[in-house]
């Protein structure tokens, strides 16, 4: 299981690109990437999910965690093109309560 | 009389002049060949230890006696970084290199007694000594 | 050990027979038993092949010098793997001490109560778990159950869980509000997690005078309603965020009326994210597995699903399994 993590800069603007799987072998990765971008003030970081076929458990505490990173340095977090089995595990967990979740919005790639 | 030398090490030939006043001493004091070996291998080490971390320090090698044995005494001293936890480096399986290499438990094996002072930003002492049998 | 390997090799000069090679296989291992290094094997060759070949040409004598130096480093490998596996085993003992400690925050006396049929399975992927399960009968009868799955697993999962155990232990007086009690676990898993650590928890409580079953889930996978009258069966769907995100949340609570034979099921995402030859099962394929032996009492019900699961997987646990069956009696 691999994971492509790319991130554009503009501005306050932070797009991060992932590609394969997030799991608990890919997690850090994107843990790397993902949380000093949350930790930026200001920040509106948009995370694209077309090209994520998964997530476990371990992948949802990383965007927990950066959810949570965000809300302190006045930032925010939205994910976009979840599929359907992504989709489902943020409503089973409610976390598509409390994050921004647009799974019909698909960015250009 | 007692024999001290002292070799520089700031490159590999300081590694291999080490090795060779290891061995002559070994010799001399009537160690056999694979104990002769295990010398000059621990010398090897710890002088590659100061070449790579440290850059620069000296190896001493003396012939150290006590009530009814001889031995060869390696001490290696640089002034680098210091090593921040020295319990770690001396853990089987962890080598800061990550390359394959005997490593500070290593040079332990090699040789009888082993005594580290390392303190951080000043340097480390590291004292080896094989027993002749 | 000098005079038999002089015998091996001056055999071996003259007769080069496979019966003496197998006796020199058969000696590295006794020397291995004796600790002997590889230089100290080679040094011993040196000597003997010095004694038994008169005028040995220099260039052989030198020859060994080399691989003297190559063989201590051969020598300092074998030793440092004989220590690593001594730690390995030291490790595998500690963990072994540790998953016992783990199987004692399970409830450890069997649930029997003549109006409910209940059976649980819990099998860890490793030694130890990142699920957790509870069940308990208050003086007034109802009967609480709970199923939760600690983020991960192994052992940061597992020492995650026993602070789900001992923060229910101190909350007891909700013990059989479902919602009242995830608020409170909440707040505690909150306060002592780290940032991308999380908890998902269903908790039910059953009363079997009204037959009631009360249940407010944190994020946890859903579980199943068997309804007997019709045979099918429903998710038991309610929302809820996982514990450990915000520290003031509320939880919902729903509940249903189980009728003979009616039963729910809780589960761990263990049972459903169930991969067979790479693609995951669907929540239906559980559900009719479970259907296939809901004729045997809840306990067997449970471990049959186990068991065909863990076949279909190749006996190959990905992650955590937990499985909890309470069925109303007739």
């Amino acid at each position: 299981m691999n994971l492509q993590v790319d991130v554009r800069e503009e501005e306050q603007e932070k797009h991060v690109l992932l590609n394969g799987e997030v799991d608990v072998y890919t997690a850090s990765l994107l843990k790397e990437k993902l949380i000093p971008l949350a930790e930026k003030p200001n920040a509106a970081i948009i995370v694209n999910l077309s090209n994520v076929n998964y997530i476990d458990s371990t992948g949802v505490g990383i965007f927990i965690g950066a959810l949570k990173a965000s809300d302190k340095s006045n930032s925010s977090l939205k994910l976009i093109g979840a599929n359907a089995r992504v989709k489902r595990l943020f409503e089973i967990t409610g976390l598509d309560e409390v994050m921004d979740i647009d799974s019909d919005q698909r960015e250009e790639v | 009389m007692q024999v001290q030398t002292h070799v520089d090490i700031n490159s590999e030939w300081g590694i291999v002049a080490a090795r060779q006043a290891g061995r002559k001493l070994a010799r001399e004091i009537g160690f056999g060949s694979v104990d002769q070996a295990r010398i000059t291998t621990a010398i090897s080490e710890l002088a590659r230890n100061i070449y790579l971390y440290a850059n620069k320090g000296q190896i001493y090698i003396e012939e150290v006696s006590n009530a009814n044995k001889r031995g060869v005494k390696i001490t290696a001293i640089d002034q680098g970084p210091g090593i921040k936890d020295v319990r770690k480096v001396m853990e089987d399986g962890f080598t800061t290199s990550g390359g394959l290499g005997a490593g500070l438990p290593g040079v332990r094996r090699l040789m009888d007694d082993f005594t580290i002072d390392s303190e951080v930003n000043n340097g480390t002492t590291i004292s080896a000594i094989k027993w002749l049998r | 050990m000098y005079q038999l390997y002089k015998e091996m090799l001056t055999n071996y000069l003259r007769n080069k027979s496979e019966h003496t090679l197998y006796s020199a296989q058969q000696f590295s291992k006794e020397m291995m038993v004796k600790d002997l290094s590889p230089e100290e094997m080679v040094s011993l060759h040196i000597s003997v092949f010095k004694e038994i070949v008169e005028d040995l040409p220099e260039e052989v004598i030198d020859s060994f010098d080399l691989l003297l130096e190559v063989m201590i480093g051969y020598g300092l490998a074998h030793r440092e793997h004989l220590s690593l596996r001594d730690r390995q085993r030291q490790l595998e003992s500690e963990l072994n001490v540790a998953a016992r400690m783990q199987q004692s925050l399970l409830p450890s006396k069997e649930l029997k109560v003549d109006e409910v049929d209940f059976g649980v399975t819990s099998v860890p992927a490793g030694k130890m778990s990142g699920d957790y399960y509870h069940y308990i009968v208050d003086e007034q009868g109802h009967i609480g159950v709970a199923v939760a799955d600690v983020i991960g697993k192994g052992i940061p999962a597992a020492m995650c869980m026993s602070m789900i155990k001992y923060a229910m232990d101190s909350i007891p007086e909700q013990r059989l509000q479902p919602a009242a009690l995830l608020e409170n676990l909440n707040r505690v898993v909150e306060r002592n997690i780290d940032s991308d650590m999380f908890i998902t928890m269903v908790y039910g409580s059953y009363d079997p005078k009204s037959h009631r079953f009360y249940f407010a889930s944190a994020g946890h996978e859903p579980g199943f309603f068997y309804e007997a009258a019709t045979n099918t069966f429903h998710d038991l769907k309610t929302k809820g965020i996982v514990l450990g995100v915000s520290p003031k949340v509320q939880y919902h609570e729903s509940s249903l009326k189980l009728e003979p034979g009616d039963f729910v099921v809780l589960l761990s995402d263990g049972v459903t994210e169930t991969r067979v030859n790479g693609e995951f099962i669907e929540r239906k394929d559980v559900s009719q597995l479970i259907g296939k032996y809901k004729h045997l009492p809840a306990q067997l019900m449970a471990e049959q699903v186990f068991r065909e699961l863990e076949r279909m997987q190749d006996f190959q646990l990905k992650d955590d399994f937990t499985l909890l069956i309470l069925r109303r009696n007739v």
